[in-house]
């Protein structure tokens, strides 16, 4: 990687309130052709089977979304069945909100999480949450800012729903315990997001994910939600009628599976982080393996928009083992400013996030970057500054970002902090209707698993309030449709139809899906729980 | 920090280090977790955000010439020479239930929390919940402010809790302190978070006064 060394560039460095920018800023479609990592082309591809046929895909998606399946009829004789009414696979915020009002309408809820309940991206969640509070600030400008931001490919009525949603949303969580930041008045504290027209994110510190799931699972705890922690699904169950009415759960102990029936199913899954897409470093939790994706896929389910992720532009670049570490944008809506290794501004911070990163990309594309080593570059983020223009900031509303400073040895009130682009959210997703239901019946998705609302970029806190909005929306309506007498025939027959058709699309079939953990963390030779599933010799 | 260059070579000294029982030679940059990952060693559970904020990943740590076991998160430990880790594994959910929506009014809290948490008001002053936290929280403090009905305040103090459950680990009592500040924390949301700015606006709502056009702007 080219660039200014580490040591020169902290000679052009000069920590100030702000400063002009001096160059002109490209056009961000222009600018995201050449530098945003959606637009390299060996990245693409097109999908060869299922409802996607011929969309474009991430290259490392379609290989996941194409694979083979882990289990097949044989592995699940003599396994044990348990009966619910509604089944809610993931445990993070979305799953939360949805099992807790589904509970609330009287179902009976099994909730099935990879980790523990509450190990989600929600916890890591800093920026905030949007709700138009302010004078001044509608919810249509809110959905205005929405669709702008995600460059008008979100789905309109779905973004209505949730603006309409976001202050009960605010009254809810408070209702479970939320503490937000307010004023002296009691009022709630607004700032704004990069690329919107209005103060309109509501927060607790940079902790507001932490703070959001420590209520919620506290919640979950005490209802009659019957949590299943380290029970990842690894398939999809059906009826004759092609509607989804059940999961297959591994269990990491003793490698045996159960069969939960259901009469709905839930999918808040989260993101896909952990696949590194084009090689970058993440912001997002180890769990983070887009599962709900693949398992949806295969059962008919519509997706979309699968080429378009978000980059955030401040994840931390150095050091090494911390790389990818999320700074919250947070930072720049208090106006810290970004700087290239000469120590000047290149881009209008609080544009898009997609825009930034990209603009980010380019500095250090083109030599301007601040370089550590031949695979460390990144641009400085002004904290300093920030501190002189309001003297105590970072410590009082941020921190969680002196905290990182700590195990950098980096202090953000005197130095600035090196930051590139850190792959944080995936925009698309599982197609949803205003209740969450996807296109296949009783199977519902919520979160980062669906699709739909962010368009090809997400606004700073579109996230925590849509995992909220839509998963009571799911909870609610799954609820009320698992009224009926139960499934008749539930299988995994949809296996022998995918197969067919990869193999007829002359698939490799040599990958297994969904990816479930990390490579890093070796799950299929574990020493110490003998895997998942013992190879075939 | 401005000598860079050694700084890098600190990160790729390796380093001696025992996790779970497994004598791993492994980069001094790295975590337990990621020491056990390098090694070629499985670990899934206890793994989380890897940031600090979940609180799955406790570990057991001894550092080289010293007797003393401490309590850490294990992404948050960096591995040095002759440390000795252990990973420990999760306990079973607190056996306090309660529902915010079944204490009637502000001044039923105090009563109720004595009777959810009976074991609170018999802390011993053993100090082990504030020895194990990982997050410097003055948990005992915490634990008596509640326990006098200072909810408010007992809340500020667990802000940077991470319910990792270690407190709740060592306390002898059983006082499950960590859910004591989140008791704290929830009911002083649950009472006293009024803002008006939120209020005016769902009147608003109610009202009819906000609707949206979801033909939206056009590009």
């Amino acid at each position: 990687m080219t660039g200014i060394l580490y040591s020169e560039a902290l000679t052009h460095y000069q920590a100030a309130k702000s400063r002009d920018l001096k160059k002109s800023d490209m056009a961000t479609d222009e600018l995201l052709q050449a530098f945003h990592p959606d637009y390299r082309e060996d990245s693409l591809v097109s999908l060869s089977v299922g409802s996607n046929q011929g969309d474009s895909c991430h290259r490392q998606l379609a290989e996941l979304l194409q694979s083979d399946a882990r289990i097949d009829e044989a592995d699940l004789a003599g396994a044990s069945i348990v009966k619910t009414d509604v089944l809610v696979i993931g445990g993070g915020g979305a799953g939360c909100a949805a099992g807790l009002m589904a509970e609330q309408a009287g179902a009976r809820v099994i909730m099935a999480t990879k980790l523990r309940l509450g190990d989600s991206n929600t916890v890591m969640a800093e920026g905030g949450i949007q709700a138009s509070i302010e004078r001044g600030d509608t919810p249509q400008m809110h959905l205005d800012d929405s669709l702008k931001a995600g460059h008008y490919r979100g789905d309109p009525k779905l973004v209505a729903k949730m603006v309409m949603d976001a202050p009960d949303v605010i009254r809810w969580l408070i209702q479970q315990g939320m503490q937000f930041d307010l004023d002296e008045f009691g009022d709630l504290m607004t700032r704004r997001a990069g690329g919107t027209s209005a103060d309109r994110v509501v927060y607790y510190r940079d902790y507001t994910g932490l703070e959001m799931m420590r209520a919620l699972r506290e919640s979950v705890r005490n209802s009659k939600i019957d949590v299943w922690d380290y029970s990842p699904v690894v398939e999809l169950m059906s009826n004759e009628s092609g509607h989804c009415a059940g999961a297959v759960i591994s269990n990491l102990k003793d490698c045996s599976y159960v069969l939960i029936e259901a009469q709905t199913v839930i999918l808040a899954t989260g993101g896909i982080g952990r696949m590194h897409l084009n090689g970058f470093p993440t912001s997002n939790h180890f769990g983070a393996t887009g599962d709900g994706l693949v398992l949806a896929y295969r059962l008919g389910a519509k997706l979309r928009d699968l080429d378009s992720f978000q980059y955030h532009p401040t994840g931390l670049a150095y050091p090494q083992h911390l790389a990818g570490t999320l700074i919250t944008e947070g930072v720049r809506s208090a106006g810290a400013q970004l700087l290239n290794g000469l120590g000047e501004r290149f881009v209008d911070e609080l544009k898009t996030r997609d825009h930034v990163s990209a603009a980010i990309l380019k500095e250090c594309a083109e030599g301007r970057g601040v370089r550590v080593d031949e695979k460390t570059a990144g641009v400085w983020l002004d904290t300093p500054g920030v501190e002189r223009a309001n003297p105590g900031i970072l410590a009082k509303r941020l921190p969680k970002l002196v905290e990182l400073g700590n195990k950098c040895g980096i202090n953000p009130v005197e130095m600035p902090l090196l930051v590139y682009p850190t792959l944080h959210y995936q925009n698309g997703g599982v197609v949803i209707d205003e209740h969450g239901q996807s296109t296949v019946p009783g199977l519902y998705c919520v979160g980062e698993a669906s699709g739909g609302i962010h368009g090809r970029n997400r606004i700073m806190g579109n996230a925590l309030l849509e995992i909220i909005s839509f998963g009571r929306r799911a909870g609610l309506q799954a609820a009320e449709m698992s009224h009926g007498r139960g499934h008749k025939k539930v299988t995994i027959g949809h296996l022998s139809k995918l197969r067919r058709e990869l193999a007829v699309a002359g698939m490799p079939m040599e990958m297994k899906g969904p990816m479930l953990f990390p490579e890093c963390a070796k799950f299929e030779k574990d020493a110490d729980y003998q895997g998942f599933r013992r190879k075939k010799q | 920090m401005a000598d860079k260059h050694s700084m890098s070579e600190m990160d790729q000294k390796l380093v001696n280090v025992k996790i779970d029982g497994k004598a791993i030679t492994a980069p001094a940059s790295l975590s337990a977790i990621q020491a056990l990952w390098y090694a070629g060693y499985s670990r899934i559970k206890s793994v989380g955000c890897l940031e600090g904020v979940c609180g799955s990943c406790r570990v057991l740590v001894r550092r080289a010439g010293n007797s003393e076991v401490r309590t850490q998160l294990g992404c948050q430990t960096l591995i040095e020479e002759g440390m000795q880790v252990m990973f420990l594994v999760f306990p079973r959910p607190t056996h306090h239930t309660y529902k915010l929506e079944e204490i009637s009014s502000s001044w039923e809290v105090q009563t109720k929390f004595h009777k959810i948490f009976p074991e609170a008001s018999r802390c011993r002053e053993c100090r082990g919940c504030n020895a194990s936290c990982p997050k410097e929280i003055d948990v005992m403090k915490g634990v008596a402010l509640a326990a006098k009905g200072r909810f408010r305040e007992a809340g500020e103090l667990f802000v940077e809790c991470v319910m990792c459950d270690l407190c709740l680990t060592a306390c002898p009592e059983l006082i499950a302190p960590n859910h004591v500040g989140l008791f704290s924390r929830r009911v002083t949301a649950y009472f006293h978070t009024r803002p008006s700015n939120l209020i005016r606006r769902l009147e608003g709502l109610q009202r009819g006064k906000f609707k949206v056009n979801v033909e939206g702007e056009t590009p």
